[in-house]
């Protein structure tokens, strides 16, 4: 592609470029007013030009030869008609005219870089690459559209068709700037609101420009033929409709619409099949207007033309899949009833947020039916459970939808008391039994993890006994297990340390040794464990300054409302947990002799 | 769709805020990004990882948690599951539909009731009993078999450097 390439050129910086546009301008202005300063400047240029151009056609010349020589007196000639006299030369002079038309690229480039600045501030990476990516591709098959399908003669038809789509693709580049930024920030959870505002009115001027230029189409591209003005309606259409969706998604964010609702939904699947329709007509038009089957503009185009068809195809595809799916679930698997949801007080296990109503899976396990959904489209079955859903996800036949029956374990805590949790064991079974081994090891590891009250040898032993997790879980909840030996508390972390009041004092009282010394001082290995206890202590507490301690607490038990200080309390418990960790091993170090 | 991954992963780490399960820390990075996290791993005691603090990054999917995140040890590491360049191997981390090593149940691999949480104490397990039969890295799959001593060794200076300590 043109892009790789194009990265390599040494294209001049804003800075740069802007500096030597102003100054061909002014040399250009300069080269006018020399030019205009004799009052007959008329009468010698149209008289270079008719040397210079052989052809006897040019209107204007004839026009500026037949009006009558200024011969008024130098110093009656006021700025005004200085000026009309400076344009007019420029406008007819080539070279001035391109570097006029050098400035009105100059100053286009200088407006985007302002409203960048303005509206999204310093550009991510991604953004500026998409948008880098996006601007050649763009120039691409513009260069395609004007030479090969156009097939433009005239320079001045060109620049009309230049300037034309400088003015779109602008469009376009904002637009995906607008879009790129818009779903950064939706995964931010603290955004201020004047970024909101900003990219929100960056929005409207887009679409206020774009139909603008769609009115632009109509009375200038359609006196030029219809097609021309399809060609340009088309461009604007495009633009137009790529705003729209995200001003739609806005929108739909700001009613809290749920993103795999119904509404949700159709608005994205008509947002995008109009602009893949339009696109597509678009360059079937062209490859119809260019008439010409082997060329390799045709050739570009119609590899667009089959990309396109794809995307579409895709879009069709997973629409069909979002239907079957939609009417699949509402047929099996029907919603919960309210007592049902009022009497399960979990929240939905996929997004973690209260259910209001729920769907209800054969293994009576209750989601979201939008989150159901979509993990439906992904895997066919229950999220919890693992339990396939015989009949689910026509489009991927899952090969593991029906699992060995005993080979998983499921227990669901919630039911029998609501803080209990929800678990899955899977049980590795030797011929139906739990023969002694690294299976038992582990499932009593498992167990063990999830009981700590009960010591793993008790868990092996029980485990032995009963060759199945089943039934020694059983007997741990109903209380036939007993914890043979209370395990010893685990020391407690410094870390973990809540600082009472006294605390904070004795640390700020006691002379702590700096953070670095703690740890690299031998005084572990002579030190009894008490002088141990403070010197933790005073690593815990040596990163924080007293001012902080309010804030600090919150670190310590709660979890802050701010995203400043929530990083600085992940920083300062991050610190501690090194700095603990560190004590203790240099602890666990063997004495040095 | 970013809307409830965002607030799900908010509640997770809020969770892993007032509940962190003992020896473990996760957060975003930066909070610009919420889909970018830091954890940090106490090596499990018992073991030749006992007592390093082993920081890795956490990167999701804008379809969290429908798709499992992406898990990469930012500091050295060696062990018969973790790729040289530090990503993770372990079916919690595998969405249902792939199967790169083609001998993992849909029972283990990931599911939306996974979380941050449960995937770093698989970690910690993993980190204590390394699954040979997976080799993300061969070498290091190799001398757990038949050199259990280098390994150790070997561990014992990553934890070391972990910690900011110089080796032994």
């Amino acid at each position: 592609m043109p892009v790789t390439l194009v990265d390599r050129l040494p294209l001049p910086n804003l800075k740069v470029y802007t500096a030597g546009s102003v100054s061909l301008l002014s040399i250009a202005i300069y080269y006018a007013l020399s030019a205009t300063s004799d009052p007959n400047w008329r009468v010698n240029v149209t008289q270079g030009r008719q040397e210079g151009m052989a052809e006897p056609g040019d209107l204007e010349a004839q026009l500026v030869m037949t009006s009558p020589p200024v011969v008024a007196g130098n110093g009656t000639r006021n700025i005004s008609d200085q000026f009309v006299d400076v344009m007019t030369f420029m406008m007819q002079e080539p070279l001035c005219v391109w570097t006029l038309i050098n400035l009105a690229y100059c100053s286009l480039a200088v407006f985007g870089f302002g409203v960048q600045r303005l509206v999204f501030g310093q550009l991510r990476v991604a953004e500026a690459q998409r948008v880098k990516d996006k601007f050649w591709n763009y120039v691409f098959y513009k260069f395609i559209f004007v030479f090969g399908v156009i097939n433009v003669q005239y320079m001045d038809e060109v620049l009309l068709w230049c300037s034309w789509f400088t003015l779109v693709g602008f469009l376009h580049l904002l637009g995906q700037l607008c879009k790129d930024r818009y779903e950064y920030l939706s995964s931010s959870p603290n955004t201020e609101g004047w970024v909101h505002v900003r990219l929100a009115c960056l929005l409207g001027g887009i679409l206020t420009a774009a139909t603008a230029l769609l009115g632009a189409a109509a009375a200038w591209g359609l006196p030029a033929g219809r097609d021309t003005f399809a060609f340009m309606a088309a461009e604007c259409i495009l633009v137009l409709v790529a705003v729209l969706h995200v001003v739609a998604r806005y929108v739909l964010q700001l009613y809290e619409c749920d993103v795999a609702g119904p509404v949700a939904y159709y608005t994205h699947l008509v947002f995008d099949s109009v602009s893949l329709v339009v696109e597509l007509i678009h360059v079937l038009h062209m490859v119809v207007y260019s008439n010409m089957l082997v060329s390799m503009a045709s050739l570009v185009l119609l590899m667009q033309l089959r990309h396109l068809l794809h995307e579409l195809q895709a879009r069709v595809r997973r629409h069909r899949l979002y239907t079957s799916l939609a009417t699949h679930m509402s047929r099996n698997y029907p919603m919960a009833s309210k007592e049902e949801v009022d009497k399960n007080q979990d929240n939905c296990a996929i997004c973690w947020e209260p259910m209001k109503e729920a769907r209800k899976l054969p293994c009576s396990h209750l989601f979201h039916n939008s989150c159901l959904c979509q993990w439906v489209q992904q895997d066919a079955s229950c999220p919890t459970c693992r339990r396939g859903l015989a009949g689910a996800a026509p489009a991927r036949p899952a090969p593991h939808a029906a699992p060995l029956p005993n080979h998983l374990f499921h227990f669901d805590g919630s039911r029998y008391v609501s803080w209990l949790p929800s678990f899955s064991v899977e049980v590795t079974r030797v011929r139906g039994e739990l023969a002694p081994g690294p299976a038992l090891d582990n499932t009593a590891q498992q167990l063990q993890h999830m009981f700590p009250q009960y010591s793993i040898a008790t868990l092996t032993a029980d485990l032995s006994r009963t060759a199945s997790a089943d039934l020694t879980l059983d007997n741990i909840l109903e209380g036939r297990l007993v914890a043979a030996e209370p395990i010893p508390e685990p020391e407690p972390l410094p870390v973990q340390q809540q600082p009472t009041l006294l605390d904070v004092a004795t640390s700020t009282i006691e002379p702590w040794t700096p953070p670095s010394s703690a740890y690299l001082l031998p005084t572990t290995s002579t030190a009894g464990t008490d002088t141990i206890e403070r010197s933790n202590r005073g690593t815990g507490h040596s990163t924080v300054a007293p001012e902080n301690l309010v804030e600090d607490d919150v670190s310590l038990g709660g979890f802050a409302p701010s995203a400043a200080s929530r990083a600085a309390a992940l920083a300062r418990r991050k610190e501690r947990l090194v700095a603990g960790a560190r004590l203790r091993y240099l602890r666990r170090l063997p004495r040095a002799p | 769709m970013a809307g409830s991954a965002l607030r799900r992963l908010m509640a997770e780490y809020k969770q892993l805020t007032l509940n962190p399960p003992e020896g473990i820390i996760a957060g975003p990075i930066n909070e610009e990004n919420f889909f970018e996290w830091e954890a940090l791993i106490t090596g499990p005691e018992g073991t030749c990882f006992e007592g390093g603090i082993f920081p890795a990054k956490l990167v999701f999917p804008p379809d969290y948690p429908l798709s499992p995140p992406k898990m990469q040890f930012i500091c050295e590491m060696f062990h018969p599951n973790i790729y040289a360049d530090g990503r993770v191997c372990i079916s919690i981390l595998h969405a249902p539909g792939d199967d790169p090593m083609g001998y993992e149940s849909s029972a283990e691999r990931w599911s939306p009731v996974q979380s941050v949480e449960k995937i770093l104490l698989s970690v910690v397990s993993m980190l204590a009993e390394p699954n040979d039969e997976s080799g993300a890295n061969v070498d290091a799959a190799k001398m757990w078999r038949e050199d259990r001593d280098q390994f150790n060794k070997i561990a014992e200076r990553l934890v070391r450097k972990t910690l900011g300590l110089p080796p032994p």
